[in-house]
């Protein structure tokens, strides 16, 4: 910990450096980060409410597409980052004695990064929509620091396991997808039949997801008793991917 | 633990090294189930350092010889705490400026400057610390204008001359220099050559890995040779080296077959 806190300047160049890299390199890059959650939206628009025809109980649906789409782009995106991370430096891990975590760490922080830019398109479709703007959105940075934590403690607890093993990122490639399904990110969770909608109600991710959607969609800061759940949830993420993490980074160097 | 003096810097005790490389390459999750239950999991053990004693102090510069795959670069990591030994104990007192092979860290994308400050941040500087030494790092490099381009245009002297002033452009206790001396030009080289008699004068601890006996002799006042991850021998640079130029030629376990290295 105390050497991460050491080489904070690195970890500042490194986040600074992936995002120069995603912005440099098409004209549109930036423009893009915008865009591709609004088109994604659309598509889900058009899908949802024509083809599936789903109504939902309060507000409206890019709305609440829209912002769960931005939560769950930022999490698996971070996570497959982190887990290319260590290997895409494996020369400086074999050779200096960095502190390997710095990796995952400025991938996730870059990812937060992407995530508050995005926000913009976000309140443009709120003003236009005329959907309410509330106070409670400026409980967004408290909501997105909880899911930043919780993403850093997956990403730490995955990023060794690419390193040992060649075909983990693929894995959990499909293991996110089936996460996405299970986590009510762009359908509510009433329309899951009642026998089987406790696996979305207690699954972790969802408390995280709604901590970052209520404040946009509701208009309301969650309730205390979700916060601490909420809380407890990434913090636990965070120790254990910290604890994996640790445990296993001696054997990093040897296997990248 | 019996204490140690104070001047000591780095001090090895049985340390060995142990690389599984696993014989059927790059293990997936699929081929690993598979190869487990059938309890086939085959890996070759490679001791790249064995049973290494070595005790370092401070204001020591020490040579390190040896032939290719001896373990030179190995030891480097481990000192460097890079690589954790699979046995034995490491204690390193200091704080240590690794230089390990060309151009570690190095982004060729981005400039000469760019790769200043990035290069200096992983060997765990602040950018404060970079700032105020920027302007020597450059002159001492001599690149000129060549420090605004893209280093993947620079000559790999050009690179190690960018390394070299990088690593030693603040004083550490422990510098450790893997083959960088050898690449510049002879002017360069006379320039790497005092700043590290002025190191040496300033009492900091130098590891030197070189192939250049002509580099170990002029700046090491100590040697050690490395024979298949083994100390062959500890001392004196001109004995070592004798014993090292006449007998590191017969075919040792490892490296039977091998042709004998040239010294350049």
């Amino acid at each position: 910990m105390l050497d991460i806190y050491r080489y904070r300047d690195l970890v500042r160049a490194l986040v600074a450096r992936e995002l120069k890299v995603r912005y440099r390199r098409s004209a549109i890059g930036f423009l893009w980060t915008m865009l591709q959650p609004l088109l994604t939206m659309l598509v889900l628009q058009l899908v949802f409410s024509q083809i599936f025809a789903i109504r939902l109980t309060y507000g409206n649906y890019p709305i609440f597409a829209l912002a769960g789409i931005l939560f769950w782009n930022f999490f698996s995106q971070s996570i497959v980052s982190s887990m290319n991370s260590l290997r895409g430096n494996a020369q400086l891990l074999q050779k200096l004695p960095v502190p390997k975590a710095v990796f995952p760490l400025a991938t996730v922080i870059s990812g937060v990064v992407n995530l508050v830019f995005a926000l913009v398109p976000l309140l443009a479709i709120l003003l236009i929509t005329g959907h309410p703007i509330r106070p409670a959105l400026l409980f967004l940075p408290i909501s997105i620091f909880l899911v930043a934590l919780f993403t850093l403690g997956a990403g730490l607890l995955l990023s060794p396991m690419a390193v040992f093993f060649s075909d983990v990122v693929e894995l959990i490639g499909v293991m996110l997808m089936l996460l996405m399904y299970l986590t009510p990110v762009i359908y509510p969770i009433e329309i899951v039949p009642e026998h089987i909608r406790w696996v979305v109600r207690y699954n972790p991710i969802r408390s995280i997801l709604e901590v970052f959607r209520d404040p946009i969609y509701q208009g309301e800061v969650p309730p205390l008793s979700h916060l601490a759940v909420c809380a407890a949830i990434a913090v636990f993420a965070f120790v254990l991917g910290a604890w994996v993490f640790r445990k296993s980074s001696d054997r990093i160097p040897f296997y990248v | 633990m019996p204490e140690t003096p104070d001047d000591i810097r780095i001090h090895l005790d049985g340390v060995s090294l142990c690389y599984r490389l696993a014989k059927q390459r790059i293990p997936s999750i699929k081929e690993y189930a598979i190869h487990w239950m059938k309890g086939a999991l085959v890996y070759e053990k490679l001791w790249a350092l064995r049973d290494v004693d070595l005790t370092v102090r401070e204001g020591e510069t020490v040579g390190i010889v040896g032939r290719n795959g001896a373990g030179k670069s190995t030891l480097l990591k481990v000192i460097s705490q890079v690589l954790k030994p699979s046995k034995g104990t490491i204690e390193v007192h200091g704080i240590i400026s690794p230089i390990l092979e060309l151009g570690t860290g190095f982004d060729h994308e981005l400039t000469g400057l760019e790769n200043i400050h990035l290069n200096a941040l992983l060997l765990g500087r602040s950018r404060r610390e970079i700032q105020e030494k920027l302007e020597e790092i450059v002159d001492f490099s001599g690149l000129g204008d060549f420090i605004r381009s893209p280093i993947r245009n620079y000559s790999s002297g050009m690179l190690a001359r960018l390394g070299f002033s990088i690593a030693t452009a603040w004083l550490p206790e422990i510098l450790i220099l893997d083959e960088v001396l050898s690449v510049g030009d002879a002017a360069f080289t006379e320039k790497c050559e005092e700043r590290m008699r002025t190191f040496h004068h300033a009492g900091i601890t130098i590891l030197v890995v070189s192939h250049s006996d002509k580099v170990i002799r002029e700046t090491c006042t100590r040697c050690i040779w490395l024979d298949a991850g083994n100390l062959r021998a500890d001392g004196e640079t001109e004995e070592v080296l004798d014993l090292y130029m006449h007998g590191g030629h017969e075919p040792s376990e490892r490296a039977a077959g091998q042709l004998p290295q040239t010294s350049s």
